[in-house]
């Protein structure tokens, strides 16, 4: 087991798994809201293609949540505006 | 850096692995490039633990033989976790750009696979609502469950093995909701007939459904997703729907997850930006052109590209194989076996004709959508500023319409919208070939561009 923050909280994940999936089964399901009507979004094709299950990554915006792989300590946030 | 390969393979699906193994095989010096850290792309994406639970997949055991057999095979080098984001041709040779590599050859190999179709309607963009194939990859690749209380909907013949690795993993309940009618094989039935392993596949799904109590309806499609007061799905429409996918009568059902897909669209992107001529096939989607040796029509002595799996037309992962074995055959310039394994094509691709038959997607869809229903998710162009422009500013085309509402303009590069928007306007073949072009592949940065002394 590895713990990572999002929004702050400390999370539980197992290794190898994507930070979408990681989220998921912490029952996270909001990564972003949108940046014309503030719609929250969360992970749609799972494959890297439809870019709406964006977050910040360790102070990096715009990461694929479901092509990232959770690491020990990682720092996630909610990308708003994306 | 600059790398240069005898034969580069983009892709690692099926189609990818047996090109490099049988390009390898006949001598070549092979690369095979994916943009996934581990083999097996889509398909036979898995978690890569030693307890990978094997039962999700219908055929691991050949995936992981042939994966095995690529990674063991001292003329092939894999370059995982590599993006290829420009392809262009440069005194005739190939020229693939990743972030930090410029991989050249003069034989190229395309497999990049398909994506899920997701057709627009009321919701579908409220979190909780994806593609069957987001469900799929979250159980392969990670062992999540997307959700307790699961709808599946759509079309075509994925839906079983993602009901059924749903239901027998640990969603509390799954319904099945299919688009096409219970009795549209029958109409294909001497096919059906002439693929026995397919007959005893889908009857394996069957099975594992009925054991965990799926219930399935057909004829039936999810037109509407609702949320709860923090955004998130609490329910969706269902309908009972006509042959034409028009409303008959609706139902609300109680779900924490809608996974809904209507079949694949081929991912051409490398492709087209390469100049490969492509088609409008049978389904509506754009697929790239080949001849009998899979090699692509734009191409000359000097350099020759070639093209195998879903990028030629949705065919599933057997047909994948054997184009790819022939690419990879005609790529090394051998053909030992082809014989065989054109006979093979032949009654793969008479399957996979008769696939997209019995589950086609009708355009009674349409009448799924409100005003504000989202057409574009990357841009939020909703319907009622797509309807403007056309009736109103008389876009016509998907350029037009795009250039007026953004439609198709986004993260994702038309991937998810770009096909719904021809289907609504009724665009011509000419229209959906030029609207598949991309000069660049997958999104960049300047900084990344300017590292590359690009800028």
């Amino acid at each position: 087991m590895i713990h990572f923050l999002f929004e702050g909280k400390s999370l539980q994940a197992t290794e190898g798994q994507s930070l979408a999936a990681a989220l998921l089964a912490n029952q996270e399901r909001i990564t972003r809201y949108t940046r014309g009507k503030s719609k929250p979004r969360g992970i749609f094709c799972g494959i890297g293609v439809c870019f709406d299950c964006l977050l910040i990554v360790d102070g990096v915006s715009n990461q694929r949540s479901c092509l990232v792989e959770v690491k020990d300590g990682m720092q996630v946030r909610i990308q708003d505006g994306a | 850096m600059e790398l240069r390969h005898q034969v580069i393979v983009v892709g690692a699906g099926p189609a990818g692995l047996n090109a490099a193994k049988y390009a390898a095989n006949a001598g070549c010096d092979v690369a095979l490039i994916d943009a996934g850290k581990k083999l097996g792309g889509q398909y036979w994406r898995h978690t890569g633990a030693q307890d990978f639970d094997q039962s999700l997949h219908h055929d691991f055991d050949s995936g992981s033989l042939l994966m095995d057999a690529v990674q063991a095979n001292p003329r092939i080098i894999i370059y995982s976790d590599t993006s290829i984001w420009s392809a262009s041709i440069i005194n005739d040779e190939i020229v693939l750009r990743s972030k930090s590599v410029a991989f050249i050859t003069q034989r190229l190999i395309l497999a990049t696979g398909a994506y899920d179709r997701a057709i627009p309607f009321p919701g579908w963009d409220i979190p909780g609502v994806m593609t069957a194939g987001a469900a799929q990859s979250l159980l392969k690749g990670s062992g999540v469950i997307a959700g307790k209380k699961i709808v599946v909907a759509g079309s075509g013949p994925f839906l079983l093995p993602v009901s059924a690795a749903l239901s027998s993993h640990g969603a509390d309940s799954v319904e099945l909701f299919e688009a096409s009618s219970a009795t549209a094989w029958l109409r294909q039935l001497h096919i059906l007939l002439q693929n026995p392993s397919k007959i005893v596949e889908g009857l394996s799904y069957f099975k594992t459904l009925q054991s965990h109590k799926v219930k399935m309806k057909y004829r039936s499609a999810v037109v509407a997703a609702h949320a709860d007061e923090s955004g998130l799905l609490k329910s969706v429409t269902v309908a009972k729907i006509d042959s034409d996918f028009k409303v008959l009568s609706v139902r609300e059902i109680e779900c924490d997850v809608a996974a809904i897909s209507y079949g694949f669209t081929p991912d051409i992107a490398l492709a087209t930006s390469l100049g490969l001529k492509a088609k409008v096939a049978s389904d509506g989607s754009t697929v790239i052109s080949v001849d009998g040796d899979q090699r692509a029509t734009y191409t000359n002595e000097k350099y020759q590209i070639f093209c195998a799996g879903e990028l030629t037309g949705v065919g599933g992962s057997d047909l994948a194989l054997v184009e790819g074995a022939i690419a990879g055959l005609s790529a090394a310039n051998s053909s030992q076996n082809k014989r065989t394994l054109v006979k093979l094509r032949k009654r793969l691709t008479r399957f996979a004709k008769a696939l997209l038959m019995v589950y086609p997607v009708q355009t009674g869809w349409k009448e799924w959508l409100k005003h504000d229903t989202t057409i574009c998710r990357c841009e939020e162009v909703d319907y009622q500023e797509f309807l403007y422009a056309g009736q109103v500013l008389g876009a016509s085309d998907a350029r037009t319409m795009k250039l007026m509402t953004r439609c198709g303009m986004g993260m994702c590069q038309g991937r998810i919208c770009s096909r719904n928007i021809f289907d609504l306007l009724g665009s011509s073949d000419d229209d959906r070939i030029r609207g598949g072009q991309r000069p660049i592949i997958t999104p960049i940065t300047l900084g990344e561009l300017a590292q590359e002394g690009l800028l």
